[in-house]
């Protein structure tokens, strides 16, 4: 289960791991934003070259970001399957008894996927590279604005905090229960419905008994620390915007700006 | 019918940013029909040796043989199940596993996977649960109702009821009372003792190593510093010095004897023994 290597942080030191969660945020909006963007190959091409030489400059594995995108291939698949079906435009290119592929189709099909493959590793990238904790005091600075309207950007920025904490916590304990209870002979492959049922059942339990116990020993510690839910708190650590930062965030709109234009001009 | 270790490597999440080995070339077999105890410091791979005998972990080089079954390492090991009923692993906080409506059923729900009979079950339970010194009163308790120990206690009887060839228990004394953990202690030196069955126990107790067990397993970062019998083990004071290890009380008091001229045989290991031999020498 620790394989799970979507939205996890790689404790690293590159130029990225040291930048300011806040422009790491705003420049990923922007990068997906442009993702969005239908600049055709040619602005994927650049989208690309430019993702790939910051996870470089990260000093990510590629195997790493790969591994990201495992859990898309399903959809990637299907989404393939479907398109081929459905979409019945452009030049015919093959026909196969009833079944007969357009260039549409795969074109289609093509951006899809690159979209999501970019997607990923622009996420990535941030989630590899940021601590939880510092980016959820990232999103709590940028929800700053919207306190006024009423939003409890501190509360919810430490939801955030205490669930990104137990994530891994919770991998854990799961992992021992599932082993725990393997010793005892359950089997949590194969078997009949019933015998499924009960394996799954458990592990649930103890899970929940066990989610509910640290939630009460957490509250209990917060408030033993004179945590008071709304009260006005200081922060330890302070975020501060450096050099790199503007660069990043200038860079990754200019990027926006020239799918724009790439796309703007595709269009006349 | 062994248990045997044979250059046996074991690597957490290889081959990710994380991987991390937390064994290196252990070469072991342990003795039959004995009483283990496998010692070492936290994070020393005690948990991860011993999660090797169910095959819940499978080493990544090397192999690992229990009794008739071999799990070598890159081999899918097909017997799992088999394997695990004649091996019972009793976790480092085990209470956390508990989840039945009752503690009657909990420790039913081991031995009906192993395809015994409700009847059956609920008969080896009952017993299991007496043994532990689980009161017929709480038999119908849910498990979140219990103490700490007591969950503990059911947790163990859940495995005893699998009725395992060889019992390995992973820190089960942790966090007991003193004489709680006597108890236990004492019950497991009778399962070994009376029933032939073969047990293992990860303990930080020194006392509970000197009294109870035969044989010690030492290691030290994933590696094997040393095995051998209790006599011989802790005869070398210097050695448990240097690595670290707290010697039983009755240990140091012979240290000191020593210190101060008066040598006593290694054979003597308990208060016993050694107030006679004091009182022998004295009359003298
Ligand atoms: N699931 C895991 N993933 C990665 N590393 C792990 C995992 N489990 C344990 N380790 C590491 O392996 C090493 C050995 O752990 P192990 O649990 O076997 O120690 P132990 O001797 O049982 O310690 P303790 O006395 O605290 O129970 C530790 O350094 C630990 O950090
Ligand atoms: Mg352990």
């Amino acid at each position: 289960m620790k394989n799970v290597t979507l939205g996890q942080y790689i404790p690293l030191d590159s130029f990225f791991h040291k930048l300011d969660p806040r422009a790491k945020i705003c420049a990923m909006i922007a990068i997906l934003i442009a993702v969005f963007i239908p600049a055709g190959f040619v602005g994927y091409g650049i989208l690309a070259a430019v993702l790939i030489a910051c996870i470089l400059r990260a000093k990510l594995q590629f195997s790493f970001v790969i591994k990201a995108m495992k859990p898309m291939v399903m959809m990637m698949i299907f989404l393939t399957i479907i398109n081929v079906f459905v979409i019945k435009t452009g030049n015919l290119l093959y026909t196969l008894g009833p079944v007969t592929i357009y260039d549409d189709a795969l074109k289609q099909t093509a951006y899809i996927i690159i979209r999501l493959a970019l997607m990923i590793m622009t996420t990535t990238l941030l989630t590899a590279t940021t601590k939880p904790m510092d980016m959820t005091l990232g999103i709590e600075d940028l929800l700053k604005p919207f306190e006024k309207l009423g939003v409890p950007t501190h509360d919810i920025a430490m939801m955030i905090a205490l669930a990104l904490r137990f994530i891994p916590t919770l991998i854990d304990e799961a992992e021992r229960i599932l082993k725990a209870q393997a010793s005892r002979g359950v089997d949590f492959e194969n078997g009949s419905l019933k015998e499924k049922i009960s394996a799954i059942m458990s592990l649930i339990v103890p899970m929940f008994v066990s989610c509910f116990q640290r939630a009460d020993d957490l509250a209990d510690a917060m408030e033993a620390r004179g945590y008071v839910v709304g009260a006005k708190r200081v922060r330890y650590k302070q975020l501060k915007f450096g050099r790199g930062d503007y660069i990043v965030i200038i860079g990754a709109n200019l990027l926006l700006a020239l799918m724009i234009f790439l796309a703007y001009r595709g269009t006349i | 019918m062994p248990i045997r270790f044979e250059k046996v490597d074991f690597e957490y999440s290889p081959e990710t940013p994380f991987a991390f080995k937390a064994l290196t070339d252990i070469n072991l077999e342990l003795a039959m029909d004995k009483m283990t105890a496998i010692i070492g410091a936290t994070g020393s791979g005690k948990t991860t040796l011993v999660q090797h005998l169910n095959a819940l972990l499978l080493p990544t080089a090397g192999q690992v043989t229990v009794l008739d079954w071999q799990i070598k390492a890159g081999q899918k090991f097909t017997k799992v199940k088999d394997l695990r009923h004649r091996v019972g692993l009793v976790f480092q906080f085990a209470e956390y596993q508990l989840f039945e409506e009752t503690v009657l059923k909990d420790v039913c729900f081991g031995p009906q996977n192993f395809g015994v009979s409700e009847e059956e079950a609920v008969k080896i339970a009952r017993e299991s649960l007496k043994i532990v010194g689980i009161a017929e009163s709480d038999f119908e308790k849910s498990p979140l109702e219990l103490s700490g120990g007591q969950k503990r206690r059911v947790a163990i009887a859940g495995i005893l009821a699998m009725k395992p060839q060889i019992l390995v228990l992973d820190e089960p004394t942790a966090g007991l009372d003193p004489q709680g953990a006597e108890n236990m202690m004492e019950l497991f030196r009778k399962i070994n003792k009376e029933n032939g069955i073969t047990v293992l126990i990860v303990t930080h107790n020194m006392e509970h190593v000197l009294q109870y067990c035969d044989e010690v397993v030492v290691l030290e970062k994933g590696q094997l510093l040393m095995q051998t019998d209790i006599k011989t083990f802790f005869e070398n004071y210097e050695y448990m010095e240097k690595a670290n290890i707290n010697p039983p009380a009755i240990i140091r008091f012979k240290e000191l004897l020593r210190k101060n001229g008066l040598e006593i045989s290694s054979d003597v290991l308990d208060i016993d023994s050694l107030a006679k031999e004091i009182a022998g020498r004295y009359r003298k």
